[in-house]
């Protein structure tokens, strides 16, 4: 593997996830959370060369609202700035690729989005193709479900499995102080919840939430001064499926699986398996099982390495939630993570995903040494 | 058949009406803005490093980055900075044409906002006028940018430029 630069997370700060903030506009969530993320590196804005945002003008119901944002972010003297109307995790990819390049040494990643001012499951239908599958009333829940009675037909896994999953990752949420459901919830009781779209119980989906997230990267040379516990990138890829459900398994995901073997190449390790903490973006209990086959994570040990932070099931505040994950992992790596820090954790794997069942996904693997000397 | 050769009838075009509503949440900077002109009072933030101030409020200086958490009320009135004639019809907007659109910087203020300049022929507005704002009647106001019906002149002697270039 070619030497690349040691790029690393130096800092990240949230805003607890809630069903809704009714004191503070989008924008208004995020300034506090940047100046966290700052105050943590120690350094005015001004230290930061580039910012990208991650957010989506249909949640906010206003076109080209993503510039609005710009007024909280330090845009002055005025800025390199990127946004993408994905979740802010992608842009952190993209930061990395600038830092690549030797251009910047720094960036400032921030995801934002007001989910309670519209109505999610219709604009996400909207993410359809118009003619075919958003006219016949396709939402996240219905794809979602769809794609869980193709896995429960192939794999026979069952209700029961499903809420074992759930129940796993209720647990480890009740240990997150900015996690939206923070109450654990036994496999039991959430097989009493009601059918969502069957086969999924609402017990086993993510609340509507909302947020407000940043995360610094730094290059080597600039990350040491910036946080004492730099958790360093290892590896990332990134693969986009095909748009039309039809033509994908849902039940598989090798988008994921792609990511993540190029991946784990560039980091050097063999599978999910060598990593002390996993952070999987999986919208679904059924999403969950599919990366584990796709990224290599043994179910046999997933209960003490995968989503400690309760993960997207305990809170999903749309594009931050895959940031989150990126913040987790470091939080972890730096000895942060409070009550659900994994002891010693000294590898990461992270994974984050958009779309309908899992269409484009991104992996990263951190650690808490450099990766290339 | 043909790709090459599409049917004439009867599809030519596939209907999707999309209806997204949507509620905002006004903020409590907004709000509290919002609530002061059923009042007739016009407030503004004061940015904690550098004491510019801000209206509407913000909650920090796009400039500086530092919070703007004070609140200070500024005058209903001030200077055009600059201004355009508008002759075309807007839309959602149902106003006689000509109007003048203007940027007003009202005293107090480090930034000027938009206003519409009213009561005086459109060719008379000119940069440095003096303008007041003109307000619903009481029992009329609603808490709402619109209970400022418009600006119009005052009279008195246009502001030196040097009082407000710095305000464009």
């Amino acid at each position: 593997m070619t030497r690349l630069r040691n790029v690393a997370v130096v800092a990240f700060a949230q805003l607890p996830t809630v069903a809704h903030d009714p004191h503070r506009t989008s924008t208004e969530m995020l300034y506090p959370v940047i100046r966290r993320a700052l105050a943590d590196c120690g350094v005015e804005r001004g230290a930061i060369d580039f910012q990208i945002a991650g957010s989506v003008d249909y949640m906010d119901g206003r076109p080209f609202g993503f510039v609005q944002a710009l007024d909280v972010m330090g845009s002055w003297p005025a800025r390199q700035d990127l946004h993408l109307e994905m979740d802010a995790a992608f842009g952190a990819h993209y930061a990395w690729i600038k830092i690549q390049t030797g251009e910047i040494d720094s960036a400032l990643v921030v995801g934002h989005g007001k989910t309670s001012e519209g109505d999610p499951r219709r604009i996400l239908n909207l993410q359809l193709d118009p003619y075919y599958q958003a006219a016949i009333g396709l939402d996240p829940i219905a794809t979602a479900a769809l794609q869980a009675s193709a896995y429960m037909a192939r794999t026979g896994a069952t209700d029961a499995d499903l809420a074992a999953v759930a129940a796993r990752n209720r647990t480890a949420g009740a240990r997150n102080p900015e996690a939206q459901l923070r109450e654990a919830a036994t496999a039991d009781a959430l097989r009493e919840t009601p059918w969502a779209v069957e086969p999924l119980r609402t017990g086993y989906l993510p609340p509507v939430g909302e947020s407000a997230t940043c995360l610094v990267l730094a290059a080597e040379g600039t990350a040491e001064r910036l946080c004492d516990r730099p958790a360093w990138i290892h590896g990332v890829e990134q693969r986009t499926e095909l748009q039309t459900l039809g033509a994908r398994d849902l039940t598989r995901s090798p988008g994921a699986q792609l990511a993540a073997e190029q991946a784990y190449a560039m980091a050097g390790i063999g599978s999910a398996g060598d990593a002390d903490v996993v952070e999987l973006m999986a919208l679904t209990p059924v999403e969950e099982l599919i990366l584990h086959d796709a990224l290599g994570v043994d179910a046999r040990t997933a209960a003490a390495r995968v989503n400690p932070s309760g993960g997207a099931l305990c809170a999903h505040p749309t594009m931050s939630t895959g940031l989150i994950r990126l913040g987790e992992a470091f939080r972890q790596l730096a000895g942060r993570a409070g009550a659900r820090q994994v002891p010693d954790a000294r590898r990461a794997v992270v994974h984050v995903q958009q779309g309908h069942c899992l269409q484009q996904n991104l992996v990263w693997v951190l650690g808490r040494e450099r990766r290339w000397t | 058949m043909s790709a090459a050769e599409p049917p004439k009838e009867p599809v030519k075009y596939v209907d999707a009406t999309v209806r997204l509503p949507y509620r905002y949440v006004a903020g409590d900077y907004r709000a509290t803005y919002l609530r002061a002109l059923k009042d007739k009072t016009i407030l503004g933030s004061r940015c904690a490093r550098t004491g510019k101030v801000f209206v509407p409020p913000v909650v920090a200086s796009p400039e500086s980055f530092a919070p703007c958490e004070e609140f200070v009320e500024v005058a209903d009135r001030g200077v055009v900075t600059t201004f355009c004639i508008v002759r075309i019809p807007v839309i959602g907007r149902e106003i006689e044409l000509p109007y003048v659109a203007a940027s007003v910087a009202l005293d107090g203020a480090d930034i000027s906002i938009y206003a519409l300049i009213q009561e005086c022929r459109p060719e008379d507005v000119r940069m440095g006028m003096r303008v007041a704002a003109v307000w619903k009647p009481d029992g009329e106001r609603v808490g709402s940018w619109e209970d400022i019906l418009h600006f119009r002149p005052t009279g008195e002697p246009d502001a030196a430029p040097a009082t407000y270039l710095d305000r464009l």
